[in-house]
């Protein structure tokens, strides 16, 4: 393979694993910036995308110990992939109104430690309940048929069309989110109130509305991020933990609050990986680590953040 | 009936007893200045009438147009016609000079469309308005707030609030850390909206200053309320200024 190829190669393989960081990033990122809230059930989203996008995509197998016993079978829609993509958001923005509503306002002035309690206490909750019923072992999220097989895109290369599926998918995605604060009222609202929340209230706008609905936009993407992400990391209960410790660090790396920042760092984080999984792989987890550390040293506040995460 | 009432307010941050007591009006259209050494209560004044937390109001009736506004929330209250432009101006430091001076109106557009009921149909300045009384902010619309100088910074903030429909401005220290050639810039500026029909409550580490733009200043002292005179009153108690303003 030439050189160039094997940089356009190293590239796609970056973009494809950082868009699903960047998807479940963009959520925690936003709840942290603007309602200081740390939310490890945020990942939870990223799981309910995966199972049951999966049961609308093609067919859910409950095969855990407590599906057994109540003898519930299979379940699944056949609907196809682009269905479940469609689906998913809704089903994790309505979620994410209800977790907002029930989970994260009774928290919001508690420390960040009971916040981290709670939050991953409910991911673990999740986690447990997928496996009680849906069972531990790895399941097959398959890749819709037309995304099988390679692109040739020409002296580059020929790449698997499913990266290139989920990269396009995500740039739509984040740019739609993009968009939408950084030009309607509710984005405004949500831009200003990262800043200083009390000085939008003192400007006689409640606040509560707009964060609501932004932390219902963060849920449907991480429930996005499961869609697309399902097919190409394992499908196991555990992956919800799996992807929010790349996230968060993602969040740490590109900066509290910002949408560029999640992007860029998660092309970082991405990078990182990736090339020490092609070149190092015993370093491959060690590595966004150190990478978060060394931007945290330089940059405490992220590289594109306006406040520091401890503030 | 004064256009704001505060009977007998008693705020705490946490267990700290701030504001002892504090009973004083607001009468229409005058320029109220709040005076008093640092740490006497001014800023907790203000916020306890703001409905800003902290601090906490235990007890005592603030009143807003002879309703009692006492704990209700900042945002209602500012909807009501009665504004903050707080200490060290509160930019939105990334959000360019025309976003902030937007800020104020998601109120209408936004909540309408999500249902919440508008309080008053009234509306304050527009954009043009704004940026015809601040020429400076019309040249810097699209520039990020927070590389505005410190004296630009202060007539968004103080122009921010006139987007509201405001009866009474509360401004507090104004002109803390501004060069003196400014601090006249933004005195200058806060007469001209008294001109214009609107009430003013001023809080001034400047009290020389203070007390010659107002018709009538409060003095207070451990969150008391220790004097309150006309402006030539004060001027001429030379023992009050110099216990407790040092000047």
């Amino acid at each position: 393979m030439s050189v160039v190829g094997s940089v356009v190669g190293f590239m796609i393989q970056t973009l494809a694993v950082s868009s699903i960081y960047i998807l479940v990033a963009i959520g925690l990122s936003i709840t942290l910036g603007t309602l200081k809230f740390v939310n490890f059930a945020h990942a939870a989203m990223y799981l309910a995308g995966v199972y049951i996008g999966l049961g609308i995509a093609l067919e859910l197998q409950f095969s855990g110990d407590i599906a057994r016993s109540i003898g519930l079978g299979n379940v699944g829609l056949d609907l196809g992939f682009l269905a479940a993509l469609a689906i998913i958001p809704i089903i994790t923005f309505g979620l994410g109104l209800l977790m907002e509503r029930f989970v994260a306002r009774p928290f919001y002035d508690r420390p960040d430690t009971d916040q981290i309690l709670v939050t991953f206490g409910i991911l673990l909750i999740v986690q447990e309940l997928i496996r009680a019923f849906v069972g531990g072992r790895s399941l097959t999220f398959s890749r819709p048929a037309w995304a099988e097989g390679a692109i040739s895109l020409g002296p580059l290369g020929t790449y698997a069309s499913w990266r290139l599926a989920i990269i396009g998918i995500t740039s739509v995605l984040v740019l739609a989110v993009y968009l939408y604060i950084e030009y309607t009222d509710v984005g405004l609202a949500v831009r200003a109130g990262t800043e200083d929340t009390e000085m939008v209230n003192l400007l006689g706008v409640r606040a509560t509305r707009p964060f609501l609905v932004i932390f219902g936009v963060g849920s449907g993407l991480a429930g996005a991020a499961g869609v697309v992400g399902g097919p190409v990391f394992s499908v196991v209960p555990e992956v919800g933990v799996g992807v929010l410790v790349p996230a968060f660090l993602v969040v740490v790396v590109g900066g509290v609050g910002s949408i560029v920042g999640s992007v860029v760092g998660g092309l970082l984080i991405g990078a990182v990986e990736v090339g020490l999984v092609m070149n190092a792989p015993t370093w491959s987890s060690v590595g966004i680590y150190a990478l978060a550390a060394v931007v945290l040293l330089v940059r405490p506040a992220g590289l594109m953040g306006a406040v520091e995460v401890d503030e | 009936m004064s256009l704001l009432e505060l009977e007998e307010v008693n705020s705490y941050y946490g267990e700290s007893h701030i504001l002892r007591g504090v009973t004083m009006e607001v009468e229409e259209g005058q320029i109220i200045a709040l005076l008093g050494r640092n740490g006497a209560g001014k800023t907790t004044t203000l916020r306890s009438i703001t409905g800003a937390s902290p601090p906490e109001v235990r007890s005592g009736t603030v009143r807003f147009e002879g309703n009692d506004i006492t704990g209700r929330r900042p945002e209602d209250i500012s909807a009501l016609g009665l504004s903050l432009v707080p200490e060290e101006r509160r930019m939105f430091s990334n959000l360019t000079v025309a976003e902030n001076l937007h800020v104020p109106d998601i109120s209408r557009n936004l909540l309408n469309r999500i249902g919440r009921s508008e309080e008053t149909g009234k509306t304050g300045l527009s954009d043009e308005e704004v940026y015809e009384q601040f020429p400076r902010l019309d040249e810097r619309r699209e520039q990020k707030a927070g590389t505005l100088s410190g004296g630009e910074q202060q007539m968004l903030a103080i122009a921010r609030t006139l987007k509201q429909d405001t009866d009474l401005l509360m401004l507090d220290e104004p002109s803390e850390g501004l060069a003196p050639q400014i601090v006249q810039d933004v005195l200058d500026i806060i007469e001209e909206i008294a001109e214009q029909g609107k009430t003013i409550l001023l809080v001034e580490q400047n009290a020389a200053a203070a007390i010659r733009l107002a018709d009538y200043c409060y003095v207070l002292d451990q969150g008391r309320i220790v004097y309150e005179g006309t402006s030539e009153e004060l001027e001429a108690n030379d023992e009050v200024r110099q216990e407790y303003l040092g000047v």
